[in-house]
């Protein structure tokens, strides 16, 4: 039996028991087991690295195991090398070195084949603006060696889920950049792949498509699908995954479910507040090891006004990727 | 059977597109090249009285149509392609980068045979005496609209911008007609110049159209060049078109 680990990070578990996943699933990924490499796992990447021609290292030895069903949410600062990554995971970029297994088949040596198991969002892609909505959708599923008869009827399908239906015959160039963008996680949807990788699928989107989208992801992954994506949206990743990665220099610095992030955290309460001699100054915050503690302050500097919270990932990211918050005071403990 | 269905599909995207930019086919594919006839014909003067002059007139305009549609037109549309992201949109698919250029390389077949057939229907009305031998018309056509496509697919892949590219890919659709003597005999050039512009692909098209509308048949060193620079260009064409980076 082969344990995962990541690096020299978090040992890999199973997914929150939080409801995400349906019986099937988590029966199939025991909250707290190992893994078991090839019996479960729908990728596999080990000693990824990439080097540029101009002699960037984008991913410096990437290793991460995702199971079937799992969401797992890639995090990182612009320019880390998330983009790089996922499009190595897709096939369109070559890895200088390391393997990619996608449900066991080799995507280096063979990227048709496992691409026929994937549905794709790039971050940046262009469509047809003199198609419409349903053309695309037929057109493409057509690709993914859909019958004409299924085509239509997983266009129609996946126009209804993307809440699509008013812009069926539309041409896309009449539509906005949210409506387009959904139209992207449509074609990676027809066909129902075991496997969605999603390059910052909700970017642009206002709250509601966003929303939106991510029911259509959950629906998906009721459905049986594993799907990988990279957000900026630390909301996004909280709600919708299983396990977050964090990659910050193409590396791999931390990897698993948000409970064993937040438990990485020293000081994991925060206490918001804005400073009584200057009401209208920034936000202050400050973290604090306990409840209590964070009380104590309160009480100590008089504060009328604030607010005291669990840590969230978005604490974890910035821990670790050494970013701040506008107005943090760095995780001071008093 | 996946990729029979993959290039018709790949076709079938082209056309609908196509199907709302009809004007600019129809300029490329059939009134430029018969507003060059009919210039050719006006400036050709005396010589027009002479049934051969119209017949290579006919004939170039038909390889300029070829060229416009296959070069410049179908390079742009590659070019479009891949500059604003659709190449990347094929490339997530289960797709072969040469099920798309061979879907691409059927939508030029298509749009030639609709470019020619309606040029000759127009050099009909306009009283050009030919016996097209239509067996070997469609060969040479199909061989020139493959060794032109093979071109527009190397500039699209190679080109570092969609400026560069759609400069490229106007001037050689435009040029090679022009430098070719197409519409004019080859010893009216410059020697050093003629002997270069005998060897363009446009060249052996242009007195292959013209044999071929003529009912003859002695055309083997045409269809022989015509072929293996439809190889050649294809080749390297299939080569640079690739969906995965290094």
């Amino acid at each position: 039996m082969t344990t995962a680990t990541i690096k020299d990070h978090t040992t890999l578990t199973g997914p929150a028991s939080d409801g995400r996943l349906d019986a099937e699933s988590r029966a199939a990924t025991p909250h707290t087991a190992r893994v078991e490499v090839g019996v479960d796992v729908a990728v596999l990447v080990s000693g990824l690295f990439k080097r540029y021609a101009d002699g960037t290292e984008a991913n410096r030895g990437i290793d991460l195991e995702v199971r079937r069903g799992e969401v797992v949410s890639i995090l990182g600062p612009n320019g880390a090398g998330k983009t790089t990554f996922l499009r190595q995971l897709t096939t369109e970029l070559r890895p200088t070195a390391g393997r990619i297994e996608i449900f066991g088949e080799d995507a280096v040596a063979h990227p048709q084949r496992v691409k026929r198991m994937m549905g794709i969002t790039p971050q940046e892609a262009g469509l047809f603006e003199r198609l419409t909505v349903r053309e695309h959708l037929e057109f493409f599923a057509r690709f993914k060696s859909l019958s004409k008869r299924d085509a239509r009827n997983a266009a129609r399908e996946v126009i209804a889920e993307l809440g699509l239906v008013a812009e069926t015959d539309r041409p896309v160039g009449a539509l906005s950049g949210g409506q387009r963008r959904r139209i992207l996680i449509g074609l990676a949807l027809l066909g129902h792949p075991p496997l969605l990788v999603l390059d910052e699928p909700t970017t642009g989107l206002d709250p509601s498509s966003r929303r939106a989208v991510w029911e259509v992801i959950r629906r998906a992954v009721a459905k049986g699908s594993t799907v990988i994506l990279s957000t900026h949206y630390m909301e996004e990743a909280e709600r919708l995954s299983d396990r977050v990665g964090v990659i910050v220099a193409g590396r791999m610095i931390a990897f698993g479910a948000l409970e064993e992030l937040l438990s990485r955290l020293d000081r994991s309460y925060r206490l918001s507040y804005r400073d009584p001699l200057d009401p209208l100054g920034d936000l202050v915050v400050r973290r604090f090891v306990s409840f209590a503690e964070a009380q104590r302050h309160v009480a100590r500097e008089s504060l009328s006004e604030y607010s005291i919270s669990r840590a969230s990932l978005e604490d974890v990211y910035f821990s670790l990727t050494g970013e701040q918050f506008d107005g943090d005071t760095g995780g001071v403990s008093t | 059977m996946k990729r029979a269905t993959d290039i018709a599909t790949v076709f079938r995207i082209q056309l609908a597109g196509m199907r709302r930019e009809v004007g600019p086919f129809l300029l490329a594919a059939l009134v430029f090249p018969s507003a060059m006839y009919l210039f050719a014909v006006a400036v050709g003067g005396a010589e027009v009285a002479h049934e051969q002059n119209r017949l290579r007139y006919l004939a170039g305009s038909v390889v300029f149509s070829l060229s416009l549609t296959s070069i410049s037109w179908l390079g742009y549309l590659l070019l479009e392609n891949r500059f604003t992201g659709r190449l990347k949109l094929f490339a997530t698919l289960p797709l072969a980068p040469s099920s798309y250029v061979l879907g691409v390389l059927v939508f030029a077949l298509a749009q030639s045979a609709l470019g020619t057939t309606t040029l000759l229907l127009v050099g009909r009305a306009l009283g050009v005496q030919m016996r097209p031998n239509f067996a070997l018309l469609v060969v040479v056509i199909v061989l020139t609209i493959l060794c032109l496509s093979g071109l527009g697919v190397v500039v699209a892949a190679r080109a570092r911008s969609f400026s560069e590219g759609s400069l490229l890919t106007d001037t050689l659709g435009a040029g090679l007609i022009f430098l070719a003597p197409v519409y004019y005999a080859p010893e009216m050039m410059p020697h050093a110049m003629s002997v270069f512009a005998r060897l363009l692909p446009t060249s052996f098209a242009a007195r292959a159209v013209e044999v071929a509308l003529a009912g003859g048949h002695d055309i083997g060193v045409e269809l022989l060049a015509l072929g293996l620079m439809a190889t050649v260009t294809l080749a390297l064409g299939f080569r640079l078109m690739r969906w995965r980076e290094n």
